[in-house]
């Protein structure tokens, strides 16, 4: 069975005039079975990714091996791939088992009765097995994007592949179908990888991340890997919601003090050793506020969730998040002083964004998970 | 309100009183050429005229036979037209798909050059093409009048500006899903065109069905003519058979209405609509 290797994979679109490099330098390991997120924001070059797994773009440079087999240069078609297109990519002028079946009569020399069997059996996997003999466009977005994997899955590829694959459903069905998801690619047991520009998604699905930016990858890990322990600044900001807070802060011996009278003295002050100035950033869960302390800040909105109060305060111009219990509630425009552990505290270079220090506090790795959600 | 729906009422009157003017100006010629195709010809000529059919079709036809083979004309000028049209389908709808979907060198040079060839008359092309075909020995040949037009520009351009409109996730999906280039073309890009090809079908029929100086040049024997020019037989030196001239133009129209009728539900039907989640 196969994995993935991506070697060195380049990719440099010639535009004629400039050339745009999409992806560079590109270097991950996939396990058989395992299901990894790309994802970063648009133009991360996390598509391009994907699109060179498939073979749908040549790669300018590296190479691609799924198992043991190079293939790099392979076309699309003879990759044992399927994908999923984030616009689902039906063929409107066939029915639901023409668009199914589309790929096996093709490619196998399968008889129009075993192709038939395989497409009733895919179709009774995804509930859509009274859909069989309708156009693409009587289906509602739920039911085509079911079409789409029920696309990708008969042809029981080695890699599944899929593009922004629930970006287009509701919220609501999008959890559905996160959830469903997963188990189909737990049951099948088949490598996949999945891009998308929602980091909730990735954390929420992945058994491990994958964080790009600007064509480069930052960071592979699993999910609570990147939350808690982000090779740099970018990796921080970008993995949990709401984003961790960052202020710029000057290194005083012991003491970081920022913007707004904003002190903080450290217990450990060896990962600022050398550094004048440091990047201070605290996750929205671990601002705590009390009842006096050295820092303080003006709120300005304060988002009661049911479950927990989200609290928007700002510091001399800068703005401040903190996940608070639900029974913390100020008046907003009043000022409240707040506090976080020194184990919750990631410092990151203030010139190339590493990390200097992460998440040094212990907790249960399934309570990170979950938290995401 | 009854302000609102007075202007209304008279916008729509007004409307209507365009649009019924409109199809009179256009059925009247029409209503008179059927008519006159069942006059003999002094009825033709006096005034006022009669605007009632008679009966004598069969008899002005039976003369317009016996002029000339007026039924072989019909079957030249749907053969050619019809080959022509299917040939130039391929042509236009491969090449438009080439121009739409494909990266290649030098890909837009080629469609512009493709275009220009619109700005040339036929008159212009009339004597070079005639001498080429002198030289293959095809004059008096229907080829000769296939060929030349086979790939014509107004198709191409159409079918690139259409096809265009397909998602590249449909043409890539197919291509994962194992199809060749040609199988993604004929049994993707192909059937979400539909529309398109039948507007085009009719125009290059159109084309081909009026196509007079061409045919004139190039067609020699009687037993090849097309029907523009089985028409222009008919006005004599001494006299214009009117009567057997409204029963060829009758006749003549009788595969365009056809092909037409066929092709109409086509140009409604939205095919491409449910593909793509929007």
């Amino acid at each position: 069975m196969s994995g993935i290797n991506i070697t060195e994979l380049d990719k440099v679109y010639d535009s004629g005039t400039e050339n745009v490099v999409a992806v560079e330098g590109l270097s991950v390991d996939i396990d058989h079975g395992e299901f990894l997120v790309l994802v970063g924001p648009s133009g991360c070059g996390k598509s391009t990714t994907l699109r060179c797994l498939a073979g749908l773009e040549d790669v300018t440079d590296g190479s691609i091996r799924f198992g043991d087999e190079e293939v790099t240069d392979r076309r699309a078609s003879e990759r044992d791939v399927a994908m999923v297109f984030q616009n689902y990519a039906l063929y409107p002028h066939m029915t639901v088992r023409g668009n199914i079946g589309f790929g096996l009569k093709l490619s196998t020399k399968l008889s129009g009765d075993e192709i038939e069997r395989k497409v009733e059996s895919v179709a009774e996997m995804l509930g859509i097995s009274e859909l069989l003999d309708e156009k693409p466009k009587a289906l509602s977005g739920g039911q085509q994007q079911r079409v789409a994997l029920g696309r990708a899955i008969v042809r029981e590829p080695s890699v599944f592949l899929m593009d922004e694959p629930l970006s287009n459903l509701d919220a609501k069905l999008r959890s559905e179908m996160r959830t469903e998801l997963q188990e189909l690619q737990t049951d099948l047991d088949v490598t996949t990888v999945y891009v998308t520009h929602d980091q909730t998604e990735a954390m929420a699905m992945g058994d491990r991340i994958a964080v790009m930016n600007g064509g480069v990858l930052q960071q592979v890990g699993s999910p609570e890997e990147v939350y808690r322990s982000p090779v740099n600044r970018f990796v921080a900001d970008f993995i949990g919601s709401p984003s961790i807070n960052l202020l710029t802060a000057d290194v005083e011996g012991d003491t970081l003090s920022g913007p707004g009278k904003f002190a903080y003295e450290l217990d450990d002050s060896d990962p600022v050793a050398g550094h004048d100035r440091v990047s201070v950033g605290v996750r929205p869960e671990d601002i705590k506020v009390v009842e006096s302390g050295r820092n303080a800040a003006d709120v300005t909105v304060v988002e009661p969730m049911g479950n927990e109060n989200f609290l928007y305060m700002e510091i001399d111009g800068h703005e401040l998040t903190a996940r608070v219990d639900p029974t913390v509630r100020p008046a907003e425009g009043s000022r409240v002083a707040f506090d976080f552990d020194e184990t919750a505290l990631y410092l990151f270079d203030v010139e190339t964004g590493d990390a200097l220090k992460t998440k040094t506090d212990s907790v249960d790795s399934a309570v990170v998970g979950a938290t995401e959600n | 309100m009854r302000e609102q729906q007075r202007k209304d009422a008279v916008w729509r009157f007004l409307t209507y009183a365009f649009v019924i003017t409109m199809v009179v100006v256009m059925m009247v010629p029409l209503y008179w050429m059927l008519v006159a195709a069942t006059l003999p010809q002094e009825q033709f000529l006096q005034f006022p005229p009669r605007l009632i059919p008679g009966t004598a079709f069969l008899d002005n036809f039976a003369a317009l036979q016996e002029r000339l083979d007026f039924l072989r004309t019909i079957r030249n000028s749907v053969l050619i037209a019809v080959v022509y049209t299917l040939l130039s389908l391929v042509l236009c709808s491969m090449a438009g798909f080439a121009f739409a979907k494909y990266e290649f060198k030098y890909k837009e040079p080629i469609f512009y050059a493709i275009l220009a060839t619109l700005v040339l008359p036929i008159q212009l092309l009339v004597i070079p093409l005639f001498l080429l075909m002198a030289q293959l020995e095809w004059t008096n040949t229907f080829r000769a009048i296939i060929l030349p037009w086979a790939a014509n520009p107004i198709g191409i351009f159409l079918m690139r500006q259409n096809m265009k409109s397909i998602p590249d996730a449909l043409l890539e999906s197919a291509r994962m899903d194992g199809a060749t280039e040609f199988q993604i073309f004929y049994r993707i890009a192909l059937p979400t065109m539909r529309s398109s090809l039948a507007a085009l079908a009719i125009i290059l029929f159109l084309f081909q069905w009026d196509l007079f100086l061409y045919p004139l040049v190039i067609l020699e024997s009687a037993d090849m003519y097309t029907i523009p020019i089985g028409l222009a037989q008919l006005t004599g030196f001494q006299r214009i058979y009117y009567d057997q001239i409204m029963v060829a133009a009758t006749l003549a129209i009788v595969p365009m209405v056809v092909l037409f009728l066929v092709l109409q539900k086509q140009f409604v039907s939205g095919i491409l609509a449910g593909s793509l989640k929007e």
